[in-house]
C-alpha cells in the first residue's frame, strides 16, 4: 500500500498562511487575529469531537454496520491532539475578545453576577477539565481500538460498550464548554438554553461530512474492500437527518427569540439581520439546510459517491460558515472576510489535510479485531 | 394438471438463504410472474425480484411539498388578507409564525401519503380474497417459512411444469393454489357492511356516552374545555388588588392605527389643520356622524335649530354665525372632544376621522348657505 506523498501545494499552503496568520497579528491587530483563532480552534474541536461521538455512539447502540467504518471517525477523532494545544493558545484570547474578563464587567448590571463563571481563571479550568475528559475518550475509545488491532481481544468492545454512556456525558459537558463559554461567552449578556444543542448539531454534522469524505477517499485507493453503497447510505442518511436538525434547532432558537422580542436576546439576531450579515445569514440557511436537503432528499443520493461527496463539502464548507456567523459578528460591523481571513484558512485546512493524511495510515483501515466486523459488512439495507 | 384453473403455484423454502438463490433460477425459467412471501422483510429481495423501484418516495415528496404550501397559503391568506390582527407587534404576515404549522402539515400530508398511499393504492388493501391465504402453508410462511410463486399469466399456464421449475430451484414442498372463484377485490357487499358498521359503532358509542352520563352525572367524560384555569371577562379575581378580573388598559393606551391628536387648550388648538382630504367619501362619513350627532342640536343646515331645541331649552350654536365661519377647524376639534358650554364631549361617539369629516361637512353647510357667485356651475343648455 503506498501512499501517495502528500503535495508539496500542501505544505506551501501552510507556511503561506503561517506567514498570514504572524502578519495578522501584527498588521491586522490582535482582534482579528484572536477571532480567527479562537474560530479555527472551535472548528478543528468540534470535528474531532463529531468524529468520535460517532465512534461512541456505535458502542452504545450496539451498531454493527458501522462497524467496518469505525476506524475512519476513529483516525478523524486524533484531531483533538492537536486542538489541545491550540485551545491553550487560544486562552490568549480571553482578555481581548471576551467581555466578561475585562475589570469593567464587574460593574455591568448583568455580567457582575456572572463575574466569577466568566473570569479567566475558571474560565481556563473549565476548559482544562474539558480536555482532560476528551483525553480520557480518546484514550479509551480511539486507542482501544487501534490496540485491538493487534490482540485481537473482543475484550474492548465490551470495556468500549460499558464506557460509551459515560462518554455521553462527557461529550455533553465538553460541547457544553464550546457552546456557551467558548462561543456564546463572547455575547454574555446573551444566553440560550438550546444553544449546546445547536453546537452538538454543527459537530455532529461536520464529524459525518469528514468521515463521509474519508471513507469516499479510501475507497477510491481501494482500501476499504466491503464497504458498500448500503453503508454509504446510512452516512449519508444521517448527514440528511442531522442537516433537519441542525435546522430545527437553530431556527427554534431564532424563533423563540423573534416571538419574544426581548431586547437582551433579540439583539443577537439583530447584529446578524443587518447590512451585509442578512444576506450571510440567508446564505447559511440555503446552505446549511435547504441545499443539502433537497440534494439528499432521494435514496440515490445518499449512496452515490459523487454526490455524496459533494454535499459533504457542501456541509464542511456550511459548518465554517455556521462558526464564523456565530462568532465574527462581535468584532462589529461589517463581515470581515481578507488575507487575514484566508492566511488562517490556509494554515489550518492545510494542517487539517496533513494531520489526517497521517492519520489515514494509523492501525489497520478497518477494526480487523472486532468480533463484529464481519457482520458489519455483510450489512444490506 | 386437473381442468381446474390454476392461480399460482407455491415452492416452500426453509431458509431465506435457499429461497434468495432459488429466485435468480426460477426467474430465468420465464414461467410466470415470480412473487415471494416471507414471514419478515429479507434484504436484497427487491433487486433479486427485479421489482421496479416504488413510487412511494416520489409520492411523499411532492405531498409534503404540497402540504407546505397549503400550510402556508392557509396561514397567509388567513393572518395576512381575510382577518389581519395585529398580536405581540408582528407584521400579520410574518413568515416565521407560520413555519410551525408549515412543518406539521408537511409531516402530515407526507406520512398520510406514505402510510395509505402504500396500504390503499400500491398494495390494493384491503385485499382479503387472496388466494395464498387459502394455502395450506399459510401458517409457515407467515412464521417461519419462505414461499416463492409462480403466478399464471395467461391460458396456457402449465402448473406442473411451474411446480417442476420450482422443486429443480430447490423448494421442499410445492402447493398448486385453485384461481378464486369470484373477484377478490372490494366488493360493494362488503363495503356497505364496513360503513354500516362504523355507523353502528358510533351511534352504540355516542348514545352510549349520552346515556351513561345522564344517569350517572359525576361521569364527566371530558371537561377540559368547561373547567378552563382562566379568568372570565366581567369575573371577579383575587389575583388583583382591584378585585376585578378584567383590568382597564394602562393609562395612555393608545388602539393601533387611532392615535389621537394632542390637544391642550382650545386657544392652542386652532393650530390643528384637518389632515383629511376633501373627497366625497368622507363627506359622507361626516354627513352621516352629524346627523347622528350633531343635527338634533344644531340643526340640519346648522343654523342651530334641530329637532330637540324647543324640548331641551338651550341655545346651541349656530353655525352659520360670522363667529363659527371664521372659526379655525382646530377649535372646532376641540370643541367636539372637549365639549363646550351645554355641549358635551363627542370623543367617545366619533372617532378621530368621523370628528374631522364632520367638520369638513360642517363647512360644506356653511358654503352652503352662503354660496358665491363662482359656485354657480354654468351647465349646458
Amino acid at each position: 500500500m503506498s501512499q501517495p506523498k502528500a503535495s508539496p501545494l500542501i505544505y506551501g499552503a501552510v507556511a503561506l498562511g503561517a506567514v498570514g496568520v504572524i502578519a495578522t497579528y501584527l498588521a491586522a491587530g490582535p482582534q482579528r487575529f484572536w477571532a480567527n483563532w479562537v474560530m479555527w480552534f472551535v472548528l478543528i474541536f468540534t470535528m474531532g469531537l463529531g468524529a468520535l461521538f460517532i465512534a461512541a455512539l456505535e458502542h452504545l447502540v450496539n451498531a454493527k454496520w458501522s462497524v467496518p467504518i469505525r476506524r475512519i471517525p476513529e483516525r478523524i477523532a486524533t484531531l483533538l491532539l492537536p486542538a489541545i494545544p491550540i485551545g491553550l493558545i487560544a486562552l490568549g484570547a480571553l482578555p481581548v475578545l471576551y467581555p466578561g474578563t475585562r475589570p469593567e464587567a464587574a460593574h455591568h448590571p448583568i455580567l457582575a453576577g456572572k463575574a466569577f463563571w466568566l473570569s479567566i481563571p475558571f474560565f481556563s479550568v473549565r476548559t482544562l477539565i474539558a480536555f482532560a475528559l476528551v483525553l480520557v475518550g480518546l484514550t479509551v475509545l480511539v486507542g482501544g481500538s487501534l490496540k485491538q488491532d493487534t490482540t485481537r481481544d473482543p475484550a474492548f468492545n465490551i470495556r468500549a460498550r460499558k464506557f460509551a454512556p459515560a462518554f455521553m456525558a462527557i461529550f455533553a459537558l465538553v460541547i457544553t464548554v464550546v457552546a456557551f463559554d467558548w462561543i456564546s461567552g463572547l455575547t454574555p449578556e446573551w444566553y440560550s438554553d438550546i444553544f449546546g444543542v445547536y453546537i452538538f448539531a454543527g459537530a455532529f454534522l461536520s464529524g459525518l461530512a469528514a468521515t463521509a469524505l474519508s471513507v469516499l477517499y479510501l475507497q477510491g485507493q481501494d482500501r476499504l474492500a466491503g464497504v458498500r453503497g448500503d453503508h454509504l447510505y446510512n452516512l449519508g442518511g444521517f448527514l440528511f437527518a442531522f442537516t433537519v436538525f441542525w435546522s430545527y434547532i437553530g431556527f427554534a432558537q431564532y424563533m423563540l427569540m423573534w416571538y419574544a422580542n426581548m431586547p437582551d436576546e433579540v439583539i443577537y439576531y439583530k447584529v446578524r439581520l443587518a447590512g451585509m450579515w442578512r444576506y450571510i445569514t440567508i446564505a447559511l440557511g440555503a446552505m446549511h439546510f435547504i441545499l443539502p436537503f433537497f440534494v439528499l432528499v432521494t435514496r440515490d443520493a445518499k449512496q452515490d459517491p459523487r454526490r455524496l461527496r459533494r454535499v459533504a463539502f457542501l456541509m464542511l464548507a456550511a459548518h465554517v460558515l455556521d462558526i464564523y456567523w456565530l462568532i465574527f459578528p462581535i468584532l462589529g460591523g461589517k463581515p470581515l472576510l481578507g488575507w487575514p481571513e484566508l492566511s488562517f484558512a490556509l494554515f489550518f485546512i492545510g494542517g487539517i489535510l496533513l494531520w489526517l493524511r497521517a492519520a489515514m495510515e494509523k492501525g489497520e483501515d478497518m477494526p480487523v479485531g472486532d468480533p463484529f466486523l464481519r457482520e458489519g459488512l455483510e450489512f444490506r439495507l | 394438471m386437473s381442468a381446474e384453473k390454476a392461480y399460482s403455484v407455491l415452492g416452500l423454502f426453509d431458509t431465506p438463504n435457499a429461497l434468495m438463490q432459488a429466485i435468480p433460477k426460477v426467474r430465468a425459467a420465464k414461467a410466470g410472474t415470480v412473487e415471494a412471501y416471507t414471514p419478515y422483510p429479507i434484504h436484497g429481495i427487491d433487486d433479486a425480484l427485479g421489482l421496479r423501484r416504488s413510487p412511494l418516495g416520489g409520492m411523499v415528496l411532492v405531498m409534503g411539498v404540497l402540504g407546505a404550501l397549503t400550510a402556508f397559503g392557509f396561514e397567509y391568506w388567513i393572518s395576512a388578507i381575510d382577518y389581519p390582527i395585529i398580536t405581540g407587534g408582528k407584521s400579520p404576515s410574518s413568515w416565521e409564525a407560520f413555519i410551525p404549522i408549515m412543518f406539521e402539515v408537511t409531516v402530515l400530508f407526507a406520512t398520510f401519503t406514505a402510510g395509505l398511499g402504500m396500504l390503499l393504492l400500491l398494495n390494493r388493501l384491503p385485499f382479503f380474497g387472496h388466494p395464498v391465504l387459502s394455502s395450506k402453508s399459510i401458517k409457515g410462511i407467515t412464521r417461519d417459512r419462505f414461499a416463492l410463486a409462480i403466478e399464471a399469466e395467461g391460458e396456457d399456464f402449465d402448473a406442473a411444469a411451474a411446480a417442476r421449475i420450482l422443486q429443480d430451484a430447490g423448494a421442499v414442498e410445492v402447493e398448486v393454489l385453485p384461481a378464486p372463484d369470484r373477484s377478490p377485490f372490494l366488493t360493494s357487499t362488503y363495503i356497505l357492511r364496513t360503513l354500516g358498521g362504523i355507523f353502528v359503532a358510533c351511534a352504540v358509542a355516542g348514545f352510549g356516552i349520552y346515556t351513561l352520563t345522564k344517569w350517572f352525572p359525576v361521569l364527566r367524560p371530558m371537561v377540559n374545555m368547561q373547567d378552563q384555569p382562566r379568568l372570565n371577562a366581567q369575573k371577579a379575581s383575587t389575583f388583583f388588588k382591584d378585585g376585578r378580573g378584567m383590568q382597564a388598559p394602562v393609562k395612555g393606551t393608545v388602539a393601533r392605527g387611532y392615535l389621537p391628536t394632542a390637544t391642550g387648550t382650545q386657544d392652542a388648538s386652532a393650530a390643528l389643520v384637518n389632515p383629511l382630504p376633501r373627497t366625497k367619501e368622507v363627506f359622507a362619513v361626516g354627513r352621516k356622524a352629524y346627523l347622528n350627532r350633531c343635527e338634533v342640536c344644531h340643526g340640519a343646515v346648522g343654523n342651530g335649530v334641530g329637532s330637540l331645541t324647543a324640548a331641551y331649552g338651550a341655545k346651541p350654536a349656530n353655525l352659520q354665525s360670522q363667529q363659527f365661519l371664521d372659526y379655525p377647524d382646530g377649535k372646532m376639534y376641540w370643541a367636539i372632544v372637549n365639549g363646550k358650554n351645554a355641549m358635551p364631549s363627542h370623543a367617545a361617539d366619533l372617532n378621530e376621522s368621523q370628528r374631522w369629516a364632520v367638520i369638513h361637512y360642517v363647512r360644506a353647510l356653511q358654503r352652503a348657505q352662503n354660496a358665491k357667485d363662482e359656485d354657480l356651475k354654468v351647465v349646458a343648455p
